[in-house]
C-alpha cells in the first residue's frame, strides 16, 4: 500500500525502526526488508523515506550507526538503539495505542493492539 | 554492474557536512542500491532493469538532499539558539556581574535612594552606566551569529532575570527558616514587609542592569531593522 500520507508514515518508521532496532541491530536495508515484511507490505520504506529518517533519529541520539561487517563479509553501517531511543519507545508505543483508540472511537478503526 | 557510489555522489551533489560524512552517506546509500539490485537480479529480474530500479524509486533527488540535510542539521539548529541566545547572554551575565563584584571589592559604596524597615535600593551608578557597553556586546555578538531582534533584547533582559528568579527562589524558600527562627508568625505587616522587599529586589536587580543592557543593544536593534526593510 502506497497511500499512507508521509507525515504519518514518518511517526509511524520511528515507532517501527525503534522496535526493530530493540531486537537486534540492523543495517538500513534489512531495516526496509523487516519493516516490509512485518507490515505484510502495508508500510515500505525505500531510500529516499527511510535515510533521512535514520539520520534524524540518529541526530536526536535515538539510535546510532557504526560501520561493522555484515555476515557476507562486507562492511555496512549497522544501526544500534541507544538508551535514549529505547526511553523513546515506550512513550511512543503509547502515544500510537492512543492515536488508534480514538480513531476506533471516531471512525470505527480497529487495530490490533 | 554502475558505480552506484558514483551515480549517488552525483545526483546529491555537495550536502555541505563536511566530506567524510558525505562519503558515509554516499556509501551507504550505494550499499543499499546495490543489495536492492542483488535482490531483484536473485529474483530473476532482467539485469538491466535489477540495475535501473532502485535507482528509479528515487523520483525526487533534490527532494533527497533537501531531506538528509535537514535531517543532518537539525540538532545545529538547536546549537544555533545557543550561539545567538545562550552564549550572548552568559557573557553578558558573566561580565556585568563581575564588573559589580570589581566595584564592590574595590570599595565602591552605592548611593541609597529608598530605605525602609531595613529595606533599599543600592545604586551603583558607574555600573549601570557601563551596562551598555556590556549590553551593546551582547546584541553585537547575537547579531552576527543571526540572532532576530528579540533575541538581542532577550540577551539584555534574560541573564538578570534568571538572576531574579533566583533570588526569588532563594528568598521563597528561606523565608519560613527565617519567620520559624525568629519565632514570628505571618501577618499583614509582615507581607507588606516582604512585598517591598520584592519591589526592591525587582528594581534593583532586574529593571535597572535590564534597561543599562537595553539602552547598549538598542543601536543594534534599529540597525538590523533598517537592514530588514
Amino acid at each position: 500500500m502506497s497511500g499512507i500520507d508521509p507525515k504519518i508514515k514518518r511517526g509511524s518508521g520511528e515507532l517501527a525502526i525503534l522496535a526493530l532496532l530493540d531486537q537486534e541491530p540492523s543495517h538500513g536495508y534489512e531495516i526496509s526488508k523487516r519493516i516490509a515484511k512485518l507490515s505484510g507490505g502495508t508500510l515500505q520504506f525505500n531510500l529516499a523515506s527511510l535515510y533521512p529518517l535514520l539520520y534524524r533519529m540518529e541526530k536526536r541520539g535515538w539510535v546510532k550507526g557504526q560501520w561493522e561487517e555484515a555476515p557476507n563479509g562486507r562492511q555496512r553501517r549497522y544501526y544500534h538503539l541507544t538508551s535514549k531511543g529505547r526511553k523513546q519507545l515506550a512513550p511512543l508505543r503509547a502515544e500510537w495505542n492512543l492515536f488508534f483508540q480514538a480513531l476506533h472511537r471516531i471512525a470505527g478503526v480497529s487495530h490490533a493492539g | 554492474m554502475p558505480d552506484n557510489l558514483e551515480i549517488i555522489k552525483r545526483r546529491l551533489g555537495r550536502l555541505g557536512l563536511g566530506v567524510q560524512r558525505e562519503r558515509e552517506i554516499a556509501r551507504e546509500l550505494a550499499d543499499h542500491i546495490d543489495d536492492h539490485a542483488a535482490e531483484l537480479q536473485a529474483n530473476e529480474v532482467r539485469p538491466e532493469d535489477a540495475v535501473d530500479e532502485p535507482l528509479d524509486g528515487v523520483s525526487d533527488w533534490t527532494a533527497l538532499r533537501s531531506e538528509i540535510i535537514a535531517a543532518e542539521t537539525e540538532e545545529e539548529s538547536m546549537n544555533q539558539r545557543t550561539r545567538v541566545f545562550w552564549l550572548p547572554a552568559f557573557c553578558t551575565f558573566l561580565l556585568s556581574a563581575l564588573l559589580l563584584a570589581g566595584l564592590q571589592i574595590a570599595g565602591y559604596q552605592p548611593r541609597i535612594y529608598w530605605v525602609a524597615e531595613g529595606l533599599f535600593i543600592p545604586f551603583y551608578l558607574p555600573w549601570l552606566l557601563t551596562l551598555p557597553v556590556i549590553g551593546a556586546i551582547g546584541a553585537f555578538w547575537s547579531q552576527r551569529a543571526g540572532g532576530t531582534t528579540w533575541h538581542r533584547v532577550l540577551v539584555s533582559f534574560a541573564p538578570w532575570t534568571i538572576w531574579m528568579v533566583m533570588l526569588l527562589l532563594i528568598g521563597a524558600i528561606s523565608l519560613p527558616f527565617v519567620l520559624f527562627f525568629n519565632r514570628q508568625v505571618p501577618n499583614i505587616s509582615g507581607v507588606i514587609f516582604v512585598m517591598k522587599g520584592l519591589l526592591a529586589l525587582v528594581v534593583t536587580w532586574w529593571l535597572l542592569p535590564g534597561f543599562s543592557l537595553l539602552v547598549g543593544a538598542t543601536p543594534f536593534l534599529v540597525r538590523r531593522q533598517h537592514a530588514q526593510a
